[in-house]
């Protein structure tokens, strides 16, 4: 089985690191991005099966990220995952209209994280398998 | 007086009595024979006759003088009386000044006399009254005058309604809040005067005088034309004594800028505790790491505690920052102003940052003109501001670049400036006057280097706030940026005052 691709985009370098150490260390294959739009560059190109973003970032939002990535056929269906320290940022019901699978706050326990990243893959692999 | 009295009854008395004796006697005449026996002779009884008749015309011709005298003295008085020359206090004068004197006639003179005084009084005591009330009637409508004046000068708007929602009085800040002219808008219902926009507020007097509550506040935005502002009113119901609402009165107290800088504060809180966060996630993660052996070799482990450190160190500087820039723009901070040179205090600065500069290969040039560049100022503060501005331009220069800083004095405008030039990234134009805003980190630019975005605002405030200066930056892309401040001369007078 092909090793579970995650997308980490992040303008902290810091976090984006322990973040791919912890997930590299468990099994999976990460990329990453500083800021929204390299991340829906790399989007296309390296088909990841799970976003990480933080939501304050220049260039592109983790917000204008995710609508992106919703509005879009290939990627519409790709979980996300919100690792931010403005939790206040965003409400229950924009969480569910993009679909967020999880919403974490800084500072965040790398375990939980990628806790998170297992359950919501395997849910989605259970929801495929039964297709 | 009762010798006059007893006189006029002595008189009346012999006047009768003669009249009665004439009568007797015309009588006798008439009947010689019959009151012959009366007087004992003819002779006599004739004699007696004509005393009689003599006493009676005496009588009769003094009572018709009598008579002629009182109606004479009647006529005079009603005479005076019709006088429309007579003043107000005037009395009767003495009709006759006769020494015999009428005593009827004095009686009734005097009791006129009497009641004219004593209406003379009356007039004089109403038109005191009349005075009074005069003067109170001005003073009132001074008051008024001034009551109205203080409030219509008041900032707030002030409206008065009555209890069907008429308008009854409105100060100038209301009739220009609610675009209404008073004058013609008076005792029209309010309702037709505000833009239907702002509704809610014509509810809110109607609900308030419905309740009869005495006070209500609320907080109700008003717009008019382009722009929006909020308004705390308050409105309070007015009782008459029969205790029922004769009107309300509604007090509008601008808030609009309070509550911007309630946002701008809530803002800042927010954006604080954001920047707070990032390197303490960094710490947290990383030390979660390094307890749950994530990191397997003794390099990668040394990175990790050499991230720890370093956030936590950017964690300090940042809370550093943060308490510094508030405190001056809350101006709780000690400022110690002397005179300084800025060329020295430069020259006290260059030793750490051009150890800075040569770890990242960058040349610091700065020059010592023998200029008169004395500034009135915090030394410690702006050693801070040429740090900051210094550090700054290294940070932002590749390796093999350079950063010059001159002092300039400009005599005519008495001012001293202090440039920063550097051969560094450089800021894009859009973004060249939010850098001295708070956090403010040029996106292109944070990969370059750590920064807490709050450096130039510290620069600003303590710069502008403090010393009442200006600063200043220009800037290209890819070729570098000019910082800089100016600050104004201490010239000899101010020095000499300190």
């Amino acid at each position: 089985m092909t090793a579970k691709k995650v997308l980490v985009v992040d303008d902290e370098i810091h976090i984006v690191h322990v973040v791919a150490i912890k997930l590299r260390n468990n099994g999976y294959e990460v990329i990453t991005a500083a800021n929204g739009a390299e991340a829906f560059d790399l989007l296309s190109s390296e088909k990841p099966d799970i976003v990480v973003t933080d939501l304050q970032m220049p260039v592109m939002t983790g917000l204008q990220l995710v609508e992106k990535i919703r509005r879009n056929e290939q990627t519409k269906d790709i979980p996300v995952i919100l690792l931010t320290a403005r939790n206040f940022a965003i409400d229950d019901k924009q969480k569910k209209d993009l679909q967020i699978s999880d919403c974490l706050s800084k500072p965040f326990s790398p375990k939980e994280l990628l806790r998170s990243i297992q359950d919501i893959l395997y849910h989605k692999a259970v929801v495929q398998a039964d297709r | 007086m009762k010798l006059r009295r007893n006189l006029y009854v002595i008189v009346t008395g012999i006047v009768a009595g003669s009249l009665l004796l004439g009568a007797l006697a015309e009588w006798m005449d008439a009947g010689i024979g019959t009151a012959s026996h009366f007087a004992g002779n003819a002779q006599n009884a004739a004699l007696v006759v004509l005393m009689c008749r003599v006493v009676a015309a005496v009588g009769v011709i003094w009572l018709g003088w009598y008579a002629l005298r009182l109606a004479t003295t009647i006529t005079s008085i009603t005479r005076l009386l019709k006088n429309d020359k007579m003043a107000d206090s005037a009395r009767l004068g003495n009709t006759k000044k006769r020494r015999s004197s009428n005593v009827l006639a004095e009686e009734l003179t005097r009791a006129i006399n009497d009641r004219l005084d004593g209406y003379a009084n009356q007039k004089r005591e109403l038109e005191k009254q009349i005075k009074d009330l005069q003067i109170q009637v001005q003073l009132s409508q001074r008051q008024k005058r001034n009551t109205e004046a203080i409030i219509y000068s008041i900032r707030d708007a002030v409206i008065v309604v009555d209890e069907f929602d008429r308008l009854l009085m409105a100060n100038e800040a209301a009739a220009e809040l609610f675009n209404f002219d008073f004058v013609n808008s008076q005792h029209k219902p309010i309702a037709e005067l505000v833009d239907p926009a702002n509704g809610e507020f014509v509810d809110f007097l109607r609900q308030s005088r419905q309740r009869k509550l005495r006070h209500t506040r609320r907080e109700i935005d008003f717009s008019k034309q382009t722009e929006s502002k909020t308004f705390d009113c308050i409105v309070s119901c007015v009782h008459d004594q029969k205790n029922q609402v004769c009107g309300v009165v509604a007090v509008l107290h601008d808030v609009s800028r309070e509550k911007e800088i309630s946002q701008m504060k809530n803002d800042f809180v927010s954006h604080v505790s954001h920047e707070l966060k990032t390197p303490l996630a960094s710490i947290t993660a990383y030390s979660e790491m390094l307890s749950d052996g994530e990191a397997e070799d003794e390099q990668t482990r040394k990175e990790f505690y050499s991230v720890i450190q370093n956030q936590a160190q950017r964690l300090n500087r940042l809370i550093e920052d943060i308490l510094n820039i508030s405190r001056i723009e809350s101006g709780l901070v000690k400022i110690d102003k002397k005179p300084a040179s800025l060329t020295m205090l430069i020259e006290e600065q260059l030793p750490m940052i051009k150890g800075y500069a040569e770890e990242k290969n960058v040349e610091v040039i700065s020059q010592k003109p023998i200029v008169f560049d004395q500034v009135y100022a915090d030394k410690d503060m702006l050693s801070q501001v040429v740090v900051n501005l210094l550090s700054n331009a290294v940070k932002y220069t590749p390796a093999g670049g350079s950063v010059k800083i001159e002092t300039e004095v400009d005599e005519t405008a008495a001012t001293a400036r202090v440039s920063v030039t550097d051969t560094g990234v450089g800021i894009p134009e859009d973004q060249v006057e939010h850098v001295f805003d708070k956090f403010y980190r040029v996106g292109a630019n944070k990969t370059q280097a750590e920064g807490t975005g709050l450096g130039l605002n510290l620069v600003k405030q303590i710069v502008e706030k403090v010393h009442n200066g200006r600063v200043f930056v220009t800037s290209r892309p890819g070729v570098g940026s000019t910082f800089g401040f100016e600050l104004p001369l201490a010239t000899r007078e101010k020095v000499e005052a300190l």
